[in-house]
């Protein structure tokens, strides 16, 4: 392409010669073509080519307009591509219908995050974050078939974790519906939740999300937006070293009478 | 020569053509210029995908390791499972920072291993990625001392490894992106040295690897 364009003006400019030459012929300007005074013979110099090869040539300046259109709309949308604001995960959380953003209202309760032996009050039920046990559950994608302590679930979704309870009377194809999207995934957790308000709640530190149905796809919505995301603690694991994998609402307290003062 | 170029041309279409062509290669370059640069791994890219699988499959090598930390009585063991645990926590947080770095959430839309050519072909009937170990394994190893906890914990790890390197190698043959092949050939050469080691360790114990 870029090679044929200068050979393009190689072969107009010996073309203009003949004009050149004949210039004696005619006292036409030099843009007048070649063709004109020869066709004119020897007569007076031709006023009107001459004004109408002068005039406005709209063929190149249209051209020139549309392609420069187009370049600024190329550009244009590449740059947007590139630099366009991406949603962040609070974005997305807060666009999912229905979520409940406990930040917003409670952000005190959910900064203060101390750790405190023995069954703890929550605000919330489900609670979504407040003090917790110093023993987090364990949560690398475990699927808990009874009920467990709040105390250690709340640490767990400080760590990160989305933590998804049901009523225990949920259909068993919808548990395990629930299940699958927890099983084998590092920073979930599941276990029925007696007294429920509704069939499933979704929880993250700070967020909330209750549902009728294990087919809803904001249960997916939540986790991606959430899972790790909502950590208080950067970089923390859903393993642990004084490990509770078990079941059992009354927290496990590990460790209390070696250090009284835990915190 | 300017006011040639202004001239009528002979064949007006031809000239315009070809300069229309070559201002139409400029507007390439320039928006090849200013977009080009900022571009990285998309959402479904065998990079985040290796990133994100990666990180959970570190994560159990680094509860394993840190069950034989506590627990072994070995000083090889001990210091191969403090390596291990250290090292696999910090390539989690170069993996986690990169899915950062990208504008991608820690959890994709894809099934485990999607990112592979047939990979989700290669997860374990339970939906385990190659080499981990299962709940019952972990729990037992949290239960065994002594020699027995040094022996399944070589040899879980041997296995993990294993299935490490492969997932490695597969992001390897995929990936062109140095930042990250430059990271997946430190954990390849890292762990084949750790399985060498841990081969010999399982000797010294009068063990031998797990069928695979």
């Amino acid at each position: 392409m870029s090679i044929s364009s200068p050979q393009t003006g190689g072969t107009r400019r010996p073309s203009t010669k003949p004009a050149a030459g004949a210039k004696p012929a005619g006292k036409s300007t030099k843009s007048a073509s070649p063709a004109k005074p020869a066709a004119k013979g020897g007569g007076r110099p031709p006023i009107t080519p001459v004004k109408v090869s002068q005039g406005t040539n709209w063929g190149p300046i249209a051209l020139f307009s549309l392609v420069g259109l187009i370049a600024i709309g190329i550009i244009g949308f590449g740059v947007w591509q590139v630099f366009k604001p991406v949603d962040t995960w609070q974005q997305k959380a807060d666009a999912i219908p229905g979520i409940v953003n406990y930040k917003k209202t409670e952000p005190d309760y959910l900064k203060a995050a101390q750790h405190q032996f023995g069954p703890i009050t929550y605000k919330q039920s489900p609670p979504v974050g407040g003090p917790h046990n110093p023993n987090w559950q364990r949560c690398q994608g475990d699927v808990y078939d009874a009920a467990i302590a709040n105390e250690h679930a709340v640490h767990a979704m400080e760590h990160g974790a989305v933590w998804i309870t049901y009523r225990p009377d949920l259909p068993k194809a919808q548990v395990d519906k629930l299940a699958a999207k927890v099983r084998g995934n590092d920073y979930m957790l599941m276990s029925p939740y007696p007294g429920l308000n509704k069939p499933i709640s979704l929880q993250a530190w700070g967020y909330q999300l209750k549902l009728d149905n294990a087919d809803d796809s904001r249960i997916d919505q939540f986790i991606q937006a959430l899972r790790q995301n909502a950590s208080q603690e950067a970089g923390v694991v859903c393993s642990a070293g004084n490990y509770i994998n078990t079941t059992g609402t009354t927290p496990h307290d590990l460790g209390k009478e070696a250090s009284p003062a835990a915190s | 020569m300017l006011t040639d170029l202004f001239a009528p041309p002979r064949r007006p279409a031809l000239l315009l053509g070809a300069l229309a062509a070559v201002v139409a290669l400029l507007i390439g370059y320039a928006a090849g210029l200013l977009t080009a640069r900022p571009s990285t791994p998309g959402d479904n890219s065998p990079e985040a995908g290796f990133a994100r699988d990666m990180s959970a499959h570190h994560a159990q090598a680094v509860e394993m390791a840190m069950i034989a930390w506590q627990k072994s009585t070995d000083p090889d063991v001990r210091e191969m499972a403090y390596n291990i645990a250290t090292g696999q926590q910090a390539q989690i947080g170069i993996m986690q920072t990169w899915l950062l770095d990208w504008h991608l959430l820690p959890t994709g839309t894809r099934p485990k291993m999607a990112w592979m050519p047939d990979g989700t072909k290669e997860l374990l009937p339970d939906g385990r990625m190659p080499g981990m170990a299962t709940d019952a394994e972990l729990n037992q190893l949290r239960t065994l001392t002594g020699q027995p906890l040094d022996v399944l914990f070589c040899q879980l790890m041997l296995r993990h490894h294993l299935g490490g390197i492969h997932m490695v190698s597969g992001l390897l043959s995929l990936s062109h992106d140095k930042q990250v092949t430059d990271v997946a050939e430190q954990m390849k050469n890292a762990q084949q040295n750790d399985v060498t080691n841990m081969r010999r360790l399982l000797t010294d114990l009068n063990a031998q690897p797990l069928p695979s």
